[in-house]
């Protein structure tokens, strides 16, 4: 359900929940996406950050120099100032990011939970194929990688992006682990919910995995470029396609991560148009996977 | 006769004699757990553990309080 | 220059207010836990509130110090001395080249904030020098002191004006080894989801503060809570429990209801997950939080945005210069 008004509740004294909808919907992260870009550009006294989520939005404020009453008209205000999401445009990084689909890692992971934790797992890759009624796991594998993912938020583990597919047509779900895993491999891909996420390190989790890639998502001695401006490769509002890669390569690129000489696959020069997209999407057959 | 307190307020988690067994100063006698990390507790001199004061499974006691005493040697 | 000749249990480098402006990548503010006594432990020596100073947890660490400084010891009592004889808590004092700090076990509290006139000097990291030890982040090479790590801070002019100082005792924390602590909490920020019995239980009857708790997450048990109807009946994308939500910002401070016992999500806690908090902590009481020993039993009193607010205010003048006295 998206709220005819937005939301807002206070957390303790410093920070305030902006509530946009009950539902995980795409046009309801743009709408937190683009009050974060105009928050930032009115620089308003006492408001200090902000925190886009799936249908919600963080915001952290200083109690010293605006209360709560007045960050909450302020809030307001900017948000009747966005005007209708399908009008939203922005700016959105793009990163061919390789992954081994099936890889042994996952599996090597789950083996170990079944054997300490729960013998009656299901193989992740096998679990979210049957449940999405998917043919095999070669055809979750082009599902998964056939579209490109929205960052909608960062969080649980500094630089974890939570993404949403952007083709309707490649949406699965699975349901997360219960009780969680204790360790997943860094650079593990997983589904959770509707969500994709990476692991940015070995790190306890409750999504299905099925993947890995070999490139860092965060990097804190910013040994490569794109770590410049920040140690956390994405920031919400980025997009990202999974490349499929064999073994042979995926240790290539290891290497090269190794020695330092690789090179992010990142695109820097795009706009993400909400009305092009909700166009696009209008006149897809859901139906035909790929 | 030598006192072994706790280090710290916690739990006590494993305890690794019993009484009557012979320890030599630096061996690991029992380990607490506090803010989910092991605290080891090691006997200070070699000796024979005389009495043991705390169980496995222990919870909230307070730093100082006597948990082995050692007969030494 | 100091050396550290015991690490203590997990002592690491914090400056006031933390990380801050980075919770959006996934950085929590990290920061002393217990802020009311680190930014006491500041003013005692001279510094500003922020300066980056030690925060020392259950057992405290020994440190040889190279050069004379002026420092200041606040919060948790761990019998602070220096060359084996005792020293005051709460006022700045003088120590010399070749002399030991030491510190030991927490005997009322739990943290000890050590503060160095001039501040320690490190690697900011994103604009703090907090430490957000399990990520390997900020402080001394992203972790917790480690034995033979030599620190240092900015000099500063040492004399006799910046030695026994002393707080008004009216600006000072009461830590105590009460067992019942009655903690402020703010509604929300998700609202209606525990049912009337529910809140109610939450609110009168007490939380045992769990051993396993750290600078991530206070673990609490206490009574099973009741849910409204908009937390049984919702969409599936939620989540199969009834605290389960669509994954969304956790405030620092949110009591979160993960799983089966409630975590207050405190200084290095996660920025966003897929459980409600039905009530907040604010800053103002973190400091009660910081020096509850395990197996305490926490009452949580519900008060306004804006009384919560107030009492940070009236917190912030405690820790203003004109509360401390030249004794």
């Amino acid at each position: 359900m998206i709220y005819d008004k937005p939301r807002f509740t206070p957390g303790g004294d410093r920070y305030i929940l902006i509530e946009f909808g009950s539902e995980m919907n795409l046009t309801l992260n743009f709408m937190g996406q683009a009050l974060a870009k105009l928050l930032e550009e009115n620089n308003q006294a006492g408001i200090i950050e902000s925190a886009p989520c799936f249908a919600s939005m963080l915001i952290h404020y200083d109690p010293d120099v605006i209360g709560y009453d007045n960050a909450v008209i302020y809030l307001t205000e900017l948000i009747s100032e966005l005007g209708p999401s399908d009008d939203i445009v922005l700016d959105s990084r793009l990163f061919y990011i390789p992954a081994v689909y099936l890889d042994p890692w996952t599996k090597e992971a789950i083996d170990d939970y079944r054997l300490k934790i729960n013998n009656d797992k299901v193989h992740d890759p096998d679990y979210v194929t049957q449940l999405n009624g998917l043919e095999n796991v070669e055809q979750l594998a082009r599902v998964h990688s056939g579209t490109e993912y929205w960052v909608a938020s960062l969080g649980f583990w500094p630089g974890l992006p939570f993404m949403m597919p952007l083709d309707p047509r490649c949406k699965l779900t699975a349901p997360k682990y219960n009780p969680p895993r204790t360790w997943t491999p860094k650079g593990a891909i997983g589904m959770g919910g509707a969500s994709t996420a990476i692991y940015p390190e070995v790190l306890p989790g409750g999504y299905q995995i099925f993947g890995r890639t070999p490139v860092p998502i965060w990097d804190t001695s910013k040994r490569f470029d794109v770590f410049e401006n920040s140690i956390c490769l994405f920031q919400p509002g980025d997009r990202v396609k999974f490349v499929p890669c064999d073994m042979d390569a995926f240790e290539y690129y290891e290497q090269q991560v190794k020695d330092g000489s690789y090179v992010y696959n990142l695109i820097e020069y795009q706009k993400f148009s909400v009305k092009n997209h909700n166009d696009w999407v209008s006149n897809l057959d859901v139906n035909r996977r790929f | 006769m030598e006192n072994i307190p706790l280090q710290t307020s916690g739990n006590i988690w494993k305890i690794l004699v019993k009484v009557g067994d012979k320890v030599e100063e630096g061996q690991v006698l029992f380990i607490m757990e506090v803010m989910k990390m092991e605290v080891d507790h090691e006997a200070s001199c070699s000796g024979v553990i005389q009495a043991i004061h705390i169980n496995e499974g222990d919870e909230g006691l307070d730093a100082d309080m006597i948990a082995i005493t050692i007969e030494p040697a | 220059m100091f050396t550290v000749i015991k690490t203590g249990l997990e002592t690491s480098v914090q400056d006031f207010p933390g990380r801050i402006g980075f919770r959006d990548q996934g950085f929590p503010p990290s920061g002393p836990m217990d802020s009311w006594s680190f930014r006491l432990a500041n003013r005692l020596v001279g510094n500003e509130v922020g300066c980056a100073a030690l925060e020392c947890q259950y057992i405290g660490p020994t440190l040889a110090f190279e050069q004379d400084a002026v420092i200041a010891i606040t919060g948790a009592n761990m019998t602070p001395k220096i060359d084996g004889l005792a020293i005051p808590m709460w006022t700045s004092i003088f120590i010399k080249a070749g002399q030991e700090l030491s510190l030991i076990f927490a005997k009322v509290g739990v943290r000890s904030y050590i503060a160095i006139a001039g501040g320690i000097n490190s690697q900011p990291w994103l604009g703090s020098q907090s430490t957000f030890h399990k990520a390997g982040v900020g402080g001394i090479e992203g972790r917790a002191l480690q034995k033979g790590q030599h620190i240092d801070w900015r000099s500063v002019e040492l004399n006799n004006t910046l030695i026994n100082r002393a707080v008004k005792s009216e600006a000072l924390p009461d830590i105590n080894n009460d067992k019942a602590i009655s903690i402020n909490v703010v509604y929300g920020p998700n609202e209606g989801w525990l049912d009337e019995a529910g809140k109610a239980k939450f609110l009168t009857e007490p939380w045992k503060l769990s051993s396993k708790s750290d600078r991530t997450g206070f673990r609490l048990e206490g009574p099973t809570l009741t849910f409204t109807d908009k937390a049984h009946n919702k969409s599936p994308e939620h989540g199969s429990e009834p605290s389960n939500i669509i994954d969304q910002g956790y405030p620092v401070g949110g009591i979160n209801l993960a799983g089966e016992t409630p975590i207050i999500l405190v200084n290095d806690g996660p920025s966003m997950g897929g459980f409600i908090n039905p009530f907040t902590v604010p800053g103002c009481e973190f400091w009660k939080l910081a020096q509850a020993k395990p197996g305490s039993q926490l009452y949580f009193k519900e008060i306004t945005v804006q009384q919560a607010q107030r009492l940070g205010r009236e917190q912030t003048e405690a820790c203003n210069d004109d509360k401390i006295t030249n004794q």
